[in-house]
């Protein structure tokens, strides 16, 4: 983990403007921003860590806290919102029992919500690990969770 | 040696010099400009809004924050006219109902002519003016505060919420606070806000006039004279 972090600061050493393709470049490798992360960063590109911290809250892109294994996304912008996000939302909050931005116990899942993904044409949207799924359903939204969980009790599921 | 160009605010021509901003051409003329979160020795970052003006360019006008506008050759600026004052005093009514526990923000509603607050007192004992976050980072270069989050949830705050090593405690960003300055009456329970109001007697004034300053102790630090 370590040897990432110094592979990606590589070249960008004292250079303050790479801080948000460097914060990417972590959020990308580690899936999150840790702390000593952030320390790391702060030294190498001689930006304050109040900067970076503040940068690194500012986007949703970034996370300071480690993910679950599968990060649900959920679009709610205006064409979702009107074609039904909430329904969704409700229904994986209750699937998964946590709350908006928060991990399931087990470290298994991730939700979260942003305000638009930019696909509006197949609202509503849900992202499950990068992979897009248009026009969904709340019964469509089920069986892709309790699909992921079966995948995962069975030992088949890709990390 | 200053370049100057002429620009005229409120039908009074005067000089300002190349690079300042609006705002700091006035105060050094002695034109109030009411002001909460620019002081002469930080970055303005346009935060408080009060200090907005009329700039009149090509018969259209446009309302911004002085503090962050350049004086310009031929400039016309209205810092005092009815729209502009109605802007402010709803600027200010904002300000006194989100942190009313403040002598200094008190003060400055009431100058700006409000008289009764109607939006609801939210009692939040910050206005984000972001005076103690610019002192931090630009006096002491300590960068042991700053603004974290976005929309409803900015907020003013340590890193990692833990005092870093680089505040030795100098205790700027506390004197430097509106809310540093409390009420006449003592500070105010939580949830118990309200407009005072009690001193407009003596903003009254005979020629007085909302946006006017009197330049009485508009809280220490907070008055127009655009010294420190």
């Amino acid at each position: 983990m370590a040897n990432s972090l110094d592979t990606i600061l590589e070249g960008r050493r004292s250079q303050p403007h790479q801080l948000i393709e460097v914060l990417q470049d972590v959020q990308h490798d580690h899936g999150y921003l840790s702390r000593e992360a952030i320390d790391t960063v702060s030294e190498s590109l001689g930006v304050p860590v109040m900067e970076v911290y503040r940068v690194a809250n500012f986007y949703t892109a970034f996370t300071l806290e480690p993910r679950g294994k599968h990060v649900i996304t959920l679009c709610k912008g205006t064409a979702c919102h009107v074609r039904g996000a909430n329904p969704l939302i409700e229904q994986a909050l209750g699937l998964l029992d946590v709350g908006e931005g928060e991990t399931t116990e087990n470290g298994l899942f991730t939700l979260e919500t942003v305000n638009c993904i930019g696909t509006c044409a197949l609202a509503p949207v849900v992202v499950l690990n990068g992979v897009y799924h248009p026009l969904m359903t709340p019964a469509r939204l089920r069986a892709l969770i309790n699909r992921v969980r079966r995948e995962e009790e069975e030992g088949t599921g890709h990390a | 040696m200053h370049q100057n160009v002429d620009l005229v605010i409120d039908g009074s021509k005067i000089s300002g010099r190349r690079g300042e901003t609006v705002l700091d051409a006035a105060l050094r003329y002695g034109i109030c400009i009411p002001h909460l979160c620019h002081m002469p020795t930080l970055t303005d970052i346009g935060a408080c809004r009060l200090c907005i003006v009329d700039h009149i360019k090509n018969g259209r006008s446009k309302v911004t924050t002085s503090c962050t506008l350049l004086v310009q050759e031929g400039m016309v600026i209205d810092a005092n006219s009815e729209r502009v004052r109605g802007l402010r005093r709803n600027i200010a009514e904002l300000l006194v109902t989100q942190a009313p526990n403040s002598r200094a923000i008190q003060d400055i509603a009431l100058r700006c002519g409000v008289t009764e607050p109607r939006y609801e007192f939210r009692s939040d004992d910050c206005v984000l003016c972001g005076r103690c976050v610019r002192a931090c980072k630009e006096h002491y270069q300590a960068h042991a505060i700053g603004f974290v989050g976005r929309g409803q949830e900015r907020h003013v705050e340590y890193p990692f919420r833990e005092k870093p090593e680089s505040c030795i405690m100098c205790r700027a960003c506390v004197t430097l606070c509106p809310m540093s300055i409390t009420p006449c009456d003592g500070p105010m329970k939580s949830g118990e806000g309200y407009f005072c109001g009690k001193c407009a007697s003596l903003t009254q004034a005979p020629q007085y006039e909302a946006g006017d300053c009197t330049r009485c102790d508009l809280g220490e630090g907070f008055d127009c004279s655009g010294h420190l």
